[in-house]
């Protein structure tokens, strides 16, 4: 266990001191890797920013039960005792039709127009906050609804943040798109930048293989190497990714200010910084362990 | 032990290299290979340094199998062995010191056991002086000097070396041989290919005479 610890500790630190032998070009490569990494990280952040966006306002959308000018008392009540058994349902509550037009009259514009009405036009409704977001859910529960005798329609709410989700799919989609296809562009970039390190060390390879080294033993420097490439590509692309939001919510929030929102895109979470460095380091050791296969030796039988 | 039973060694597209083959070496022996360039020695040699494997028959080394034994195996056998080949394979990136701590590494013997081994085996070939200085600024003999530290320094019990006074003047060369004499005088197990007509050997050995791929083995005298 000691001896393996130690052979580990020997490659790390030789393979460090060989990264700081060639600092400048490793330096350079590693932002090749980390602009390949940035993209989907901000994609992801923008995404993750404006999703949870509709996940707030969702939780202050309605459902507008309007009832049939024809509607009874007594039918009124039955709805009412229907919707508290509803489990769907977080809290309700009614808005009579003369309420409806003292609040409407509260405002001196409509006040005028309104008293030439011979009647009021104001149906009674109940205005419903259901406990789930899920679309499916709040359909099915609208469909319930608007079943019942005595109502005349149910109108959810939520018109532009279902376009808006729908958007947010799409834009999910197109982020798995491009990560899988940047992913690839960093498998490649990483494999290349080890197959010429593997050419530069051919000679060292060779003898270490005539002389009893292990295939696990070549590798393994090589496999260093590419996790290395993977992690400080993925710092650096968590720090232009901080940049980069944090420049764009240099213009958001004044944006935003103006709607009265306190919207801001999300910096990298603890999460996300995980994510990406361990995703990095993955494609790294990937593409440096199929780089090494190529050039190892086999005995000729 | 080494053991050799009819062994054939041919290459893809090529006559037989090697052909219908038999030998044993005891432990501590001293064995030449003998014959013209391209007469198969250095195929020999690989085929009991476990670095190619036979296309027909059988190489046992310690009483194992070399040909039936797994790819992966390969290497642990390997390192019973040390290697002196014909054009050094030194590396030239680094000190003479680095040169001969590669065994170990691959031993995973590193640190100051590893540097005391090292200096060990540069003393016995008298480059313990020259361990900073890169292997390019060394002469021909010194090159030969510095492959044999390494070939010796994880302490192998069988050393083999293809042509080692290939390229030296008699000097050098006799130099290089007592070397490897006083090798076979600790018990260790020695094989050195060679073209020239022997030759200044000193000690009794046995010789392998290889002739297009075909093994002799004259009877020889000291």
């Amino acid at each position: 266990m000691n001896r393996w610890l130690n052979s580990h500790l020997q490659t790390l630190k030789q393979v460090i001191a060989r990264w700081r032998q060639h600092l400048f070009s490793n330096l350079l490569i590693s932002l090749t890797i980390a602009v390949t990494l940035a993209l989907p990280v901000i994609v992801y952040l923008v995404l993750t920013s404006f999703s949870h966006l509709t996940s707030t306002i969702q939780s202050d959308s309605h459902i507008s039960v309007f009832l049939s000018s024809s509607a009874t008392p007594t039918t009124i009540d039955s709805i009412h005792n229907i919707l508290t058994t509803k489990e769907m349902i977080a809290q309700f509550h009614f808005v009579p039709k003369a309420e409806a037009l003292k609040q409407l009259m509260m405002d001196s514009n409509n006040s005028n127009i309104i008293s030439t009405l011979p009647e009021n036009p104001l149906p009674d409704a109940f205005f419903i906050e259901p406990k789930s977001l899920a679309s499916e859910a709040i359909e099915q529960l609208k469909n319930e609804l608007a079943q019942l005798d005595g109502v005349e329609a149910v109108q959810v709410d939520d018109a532009w943040l279902k376009r808006l989700s729908y958007l947010l799919t799409l834009g999910q989609k197109a982020l798995l798109v491009l990560a899988s296809l940047l992913g690839f562009a960093l498998f490649m970039v990483i494999g290349n930048t080890i197959r010429m390190q593997i050419l530069t060390q051919q000679e060292e390879i060779e003898v270490s293989q005539l002389i009893g080294a292990t295939h696990r033993f070549i590798r393994r420097p090589f496999l260093y190497a590419g996790a290395i490439y993977g992690f400080v590509g993925a710092l650096f692309a968590l720090i232009i990714s901080t940049a980069v939001i944090a420049l764009f919510n240099l213009s958001i929030s004044a944006l935003a200010t103006a709607y009265q929102s306190d919207f801001s895109l999300r910096l990298p979470s603890l999460e996300v910084t995980l994510i990406t460095c361990l995703t990095a380091i993955g494609i790294g050791l990937f593409s440096a362990y199929f780089a090494v296969a190529k050039s190892l030796f086999k005995s000729i039988q | 032990m080494i053991v050799l039973d009819n062994v054939t060694k041919r290459y893809p597209g090529s006559q037989d290299v090697l052909s219908n083959a038999s030998l044993q070496i005891e432990q501590g022996e001293m064995v030449y290979v003998t014959g013209h360039s391209g007469a198969g020695k250095s195929t020999l040699l690989k085929l009991i340094a476990a670095i190619e494997r036979p296309s027909n028959g059988t190489v046992l080394i310690n009483q194992q199998n070399v040909s039936k034994l797994r790819e992966s195996a390969l290497p642990y056998i390997r390192r019973k062995f040390g290697l002196v080949f014909q054009d050094h394979k030194l590396l030239y990136d680094r000190s003479c010191f680095h040169n001969v701590a590669l065994p170990l590494a691959i031993n995973g013997i590193t640190g100051a056991d590893a540097a005391k081994r090292i200096r060990a085996a540069l003393d016995k070939v008298g480059l313990l002086h020259k361990e900073k200085m890169m292997p390019i600024t060394l002469s021909g003999g010194e090159q030969q000097r510095l492959a044999i530290a390494r070939a010796v320094v994880s302490r192998p019990s069988i050393l083999i070396a293809d042509e080692p006074t290939g390229h030296l003047d008699q000097t050098y060369a006799d130099d290089i041989l007592s070397l490897f004499s006083a090798f076979q005088q600790v018990g260790v197990t020695v094989i050195i290919a060679t073209h020239d007509a022997l030759t200044t050997a000193k000690q009794p050995h046995k010789v392998l005479h290889l002739n297009q791929g075909r093994l002799s083995m004259p009877e020889v005298s000291v």
